[in-house]
């Protein structure tokens, strides 16, 4: 019985130490990327006052872009979707939008508002995909192309757009989502401007919900009415603005958000397109991307801006937030596993030696460590190995440190976008910032846990998050 | 002394003070941040009213020039110099505004501001005023001084003031990318010949010196801006040992060509004095470089050229081993002054490469309506599978089908039916039912098209025409169905 006792209090405390440290690393690293962010991210707007967009939009030389949708059964937005894009200011592009076997009028939509035609194209599967049942265009505007295929998922129909691709760089944007006007000039801009060829550029998503929303233009910013879009309002800007911009900077980029992100097409088919193993195949493809870099020894780079907004709805209701958030941890524990010799290779420079451990340790495995130091350290207060003044003190401490982070990201968005004009948006984003670590941390902390246990039975189920429309 | 769980507890005591005490500070310096915005985009709205119009008025001579001059100095305050330039620049002048607008820069102060700032003289300024003036900031902190040398590039740039070229060509050579991007920019919008040399010698440096931090991108498109007569200027770049310097020397050449040409079909490039050595350099040498990429941007500026061995070089090109210098060629070739050479291009439409293919059917296109018809031709008549499919895509993607459905419907026996026909035996029959099933004011066209198209003999056709046919109610056309359906002669008449 003795020894049971030393075991559990061995386990006991190893299992704090570890919760203590993940404590520190987690919210250091954190701390770390905020201040790096703040400087970058105020210094980049800075520098926008003399970077103006017009000489991206009239050079001869600014490359042409295919911008892929993917889409499956969005037909309550695709026509928003894909109008926007269609006028979007950018001097050449082009649009392919990939219907993934839709049961739904998705494509019969399409067709009967741009007046398609269906026709018999060639299709070159350069990347293998599931069989292409049609294409269609309307000669009238030969920069839209609607091409029908079977089931496939998403990365599928991904590489079904990129098979019928013809530009050097095409930009990826979910069929729930609205590009600003600009947008694509300015995610652009760092790939023209860098001097070493950038095969990956990300932009900002910003949450649509609550917005005004007209001829596929988001025409008013405001705040959304129900408290569970609030809380992603302040989480969307906490992790673009500085977790991104951060990584960006210290050039440790791994995931570059697929929901609006510009890829190099020839990069992107030498390492195979967009693969089916993960349920985040655009964190898949960068880390990918990483990968061929050092093994063909190419300078890449994979820039992340702030200022190239795209709109998109996020779950309005708790059963598509746990869908969502199980999905991304999901497809993070599959894409590190998969990668998993990249942890602490020297090979990778900053992405292996802490890029990737940091994704490991603090993203992937601590929701595990958190989850469980709800249960164990009351456990271990109860067996008086942890005094509970103590306890309630840490866990102050842990709200206290994510109020600052996420105060640090509004904080971020004020020193520079200020997309939310009105005061009482302001005092709302900061009263949900420092309340987000009370109740919404844990619920989000509750469907990543339940992400890693899918990934440790072996799941592989990619969650479909359905979008009602929630701007205005 | 040993470390006790009290200890502990006044760390994270002391921790937690600290980080509530942050909170704190943030949310302070979020709202002090909105309330110093606010007010000073309420002072710039405030200036704009009243500013606004008198800057219109200058430009546009609604207001006497000395009278608007008089009325912007009286704009008072440390950060008068800011609004002013928000308050100038804030719209892009036409072009017959410009020199109005320049002319106001210079009597405001401001370009000798900026030029002053360009070279990095700048006023030390004191706390106060560098806390009052948004660019403050930049001038009394030296690494930061790059951004407001940089906006002062761009402005001149903005305003096109032709003096400043030097000192916009010295700061190509200044530590900050940022600087020399801009400075690029600039020189590219004031179009002074005498900065070109400085630019294409940045290139060559971006390409020798590979840790060089502006991107040969920026260069081009700098370089690509100026008036064609500086190309010359490129002949030693054209000419030089380095293959990615004659590259990208062919490559803006190329652009500069190709924009004379886009506003004048007419254009040739040997025929504007001072050109010749550029066309004979392309002629003679860039077309047989041993860079690939080189003999390809080569093709399209020997396209723009009157020199009668312009057309042969082009052809030998259309034969080059590499498949994208034979696109490019098959590209240049695009334009109605070699439809004489349809028959070469023709010959592309077999090419390995599907780009070529590609390329080859829209240079036929090109040719108008005889290219069209050799097109058509070729399309009967070749047993390559890809170059069908080639011609056939494209057929669908221009939109031709309709135009060909009538063409059909009206005369039974003409090339068009006969590619129709081909196409429904290739199973590319999607277009044509969907312009079949367009309704009912489509009836007489369909009916005709039915019957014509039904005379043909490959089996394929009464396939295709029996489910387009049979399920449309309408009498006119339901009985055509049948009747393709019916037994045919080897020479395609019914029996």
């Amino acid at each position: 019985m003795e020894l049971w006792r030393e075991i559990f209090i061995h386990g006991m405390n190893m299992f704090n130490l570890i919760i203590v440290s993940y404590f520190f690393i987690g919210n250091g690293v954190y701390t770390l990327l905020m201040v790096l962010s703040l400087a970058t991210v105020w210094l980049y707007n800075r520098r926008l006052a003399y970077q103006s967009l017009d000489e991206i939009r009239e050079s001869s030389v600014t490359p042409p872009v295919t911008i892929v949708i993917p889409a499956w059964n969005e037909e309550q937005i695709v026509l928003e979707t894909t109008s926007s894009v269609l006028r979007t200011d950018y001097p050449e592009v082009e649009v392919v939008v990939v219907d993934d076997g839709s049961t739904d009028s998705t494509l019969r939509r399409l067709v009967e508002h741009f007046h398609l035609i269906k026709m018999d194209l060639i299709y070159r599967p350069h990347l293998p995909t599931k069989p292409v049942r049609g294409f269609y265009m309307n000669p009238d505007m030969p920069n839209l192309l609607v091409v029908s295929k079977e089931r496939g998922g998403k990365p599928d129909a991904l590489n079904a757009g990129i098979n019928m691709c013809r530009t050097p760089y095409f930009c990826t944007l979910d069929a729930d989502s609205i590009l600003e006007p600009d947008a694509l000039l300015r995610l652009m801009r760092p790939v023209i401007h860098s001097p070493v060829n950038t095969v990956a550029s990300g932009g900002i998503v910003r949450v649509m919900n609550g917005c005004q929303v007209r001829d596929g233009r988001v025409t008013k910013v405001a705040l959304p009415k129900s408290r569970l879009e609030r809380f992603q309002v302040v989480e969307y800007l906490r992790s673009f603005l500085f977790g991104r911009t951060g990584w960006d900077l210290l050039g440790g980029t791994l995931i570059v958000s697929g929901a609006f992100a510009v890829f190099h097409r020839e990069t992107v088919m030498e390492v195979g397109g967009f693969s089916q193993d993960t349920v985040t195949e655009d964190m898949d493809l960068i880390v990918q991307m990483h990968h061929w870099a050092v093994k063909n020894k190419r300078r890449l780079k994979m820039s992340f801006t702030s200022d190239p907004v795209c709109w998109t709805e996020c779950p309005a209701t708790l059963k598509m937030l746990g869908k969502q958030r199980r999905r991304w941890q999901l497809g993070l524990c599959q894409t590190l596993w998969k990668h998993s010799e990249m942890l602490f290779n020297r090979k990778y420079g900053l992405v292996g030696n802490f890029s990737f451990p940091f994704h490991l340790y603090v993203e992937a495995l601590g929701a595990v460590v958190e989850f469980l130091g709800y249960f164990m350290v009351p456990l271990a207060i109860i067996f008086a190995m942890v005094p509970a003044r103590l306890y309630l003190l840490f866990v102050l401490l842990s709200l206290a440190y994510g109020g600052l982070l996420s105060i640090g990201a509004v904080l971020l968005e004020e020193l520079t976008y200020r997309r939310y004009p009105g005061y009482r948006d302001l005092a709302t984003l900061l009263w949900f910032a420092f309340i987000e670590n009370i109740g919404y941390r844990q619920l989000v902390l509750y469907y990543r846990f339940e992400g890693v246990l899918r990934f440790l039975t072996g799941s592989r189920h990619w969650e479909k998050v359905t979008h009602v429309g929630v701007a205005q | 002394m040993p470390f006790l769980i009290e200890h502990v507890t006044v760390v994270v005591f002391a921790l937690f003070t600290f980080l509530l005490l942050g909170n704190l500070f943030l949310v302070g310096i979020v709202i002090v941040r909105r309330k110093r915005r606010q007010r000073f985009f309420e002072r710039l709205d405030a200036l704009r009213e009243r500013y606004g119009p008198v800057i219109a008025g200058v430009l546009s001579g609604r207001i006497a020039y000395e009278q608007g001059l008089w009325e912007l100095r009286e704009i008072a305050g440390t950060d008068r110099l800011f609004m002013l330039e928000r308050l100038c620049l804030e719209n892009r002048p036409a072009s017959v505004e410009e020199p109005v607008l320049r002319r106001l820069c210079e009597d405001l102060g401001l370009v000798k501001t900026w030029q002053e700032r360009l070279a990095g003289q700048m006023d030390k300024t004191s706390l106060r005023r560098a806390l009052m003036d948004p660019p403050g900031w930049f001038i009394r902190v030296r690494f930061l001084s790059f951004l407001i040398r940089s906006k002062s590039a761009e402005n001149l740039g903005l305003i096109r003031h032709g003096p400043s070229w030097p000192l916009l060509a010295k700061a190509l050579e200044d530590p900050s990318p940022d600087l020399q991007g801009v400075a690029a920019r600039a020189l590219a919008a004031i179009r002074h010949p005498g900065s070109f040399p400085a630019l294409v010698e940045r290139l060559h440096k971006a390409v020798l010196e590979p840790g060089l931090l502006l991107s040969v991108r920026t260069l081009k498109s700098a370089l690509v801006g100026f008036p064609l007569e500086c190309a010359r200027e490129l002949l030693p770049s054209l000419r030089h040992a380095n293959p990615r310097i004659r590259f990208l020397a062919a490559d803006v050449v190329r652009e500069m060509v190709e924009r004379e040409a886009a506003g004048n079909p007419d254009f040739c490039l040997d025929q504007q004095s001072g050109n010749e050595e550029l066309a004979t350099a392309f002629l003679t040498k860039l077309a047989f470089d041993v860079n690939p990429d080189v003999r390809a941007q080569a093709a399209y500026v020997i396209a723009c050229l009157a020199d009668p061995r312009s057309g042969p070089v082009l052809l030998g090109l259309l034969k080059d081993s590499v498949w994208f210098v034979r696109l490019h060629a098959v590209r240049a070739l695009a334009r109605e002054k070699f439809a004489s050479h349809a028959g070469r291009v023709e010959t592309a439409l077999r090419d390995s490469n599907w780009r070529v293919r590609e390329a080859a059917v829209r240079a036929l296109r090109a040719f108008g309506p005889a290219g069209l018809d050799r097109l058509m031709a070729h399309f009967l008549t070749t047993e390559d599978r890809y170059s069908q499919e080639q011609i056939a895509d494209e057929f669908q993607r221009a939109g031709l089908i309709p135009q060909l459905v009538a063409q059909c419907a009206a005369d039974g026996n003409g090339q068009e039916t006969a590619v129709l026909s081909r196409l429904v035996e290739m199973g590319k029959t999607s277009y044509i039912t969907s312009l079949l099933d367009l309704g009912e004011g489509n009836r007489e066209l369909r009916r005709q098209f039915l019957r014509n198209l039904g005379k043909k003999s490959a089996p394929q056709i009464p396939q295709w025409v029996r489910p387009v046919a049979l399920p449309v109610p309408d009498s006119g056309i339901r009985p055509q169905a049948p009747s393709t359906l019916a037994p045919k002669h080897p020479n395609g008449t019914k029996g």
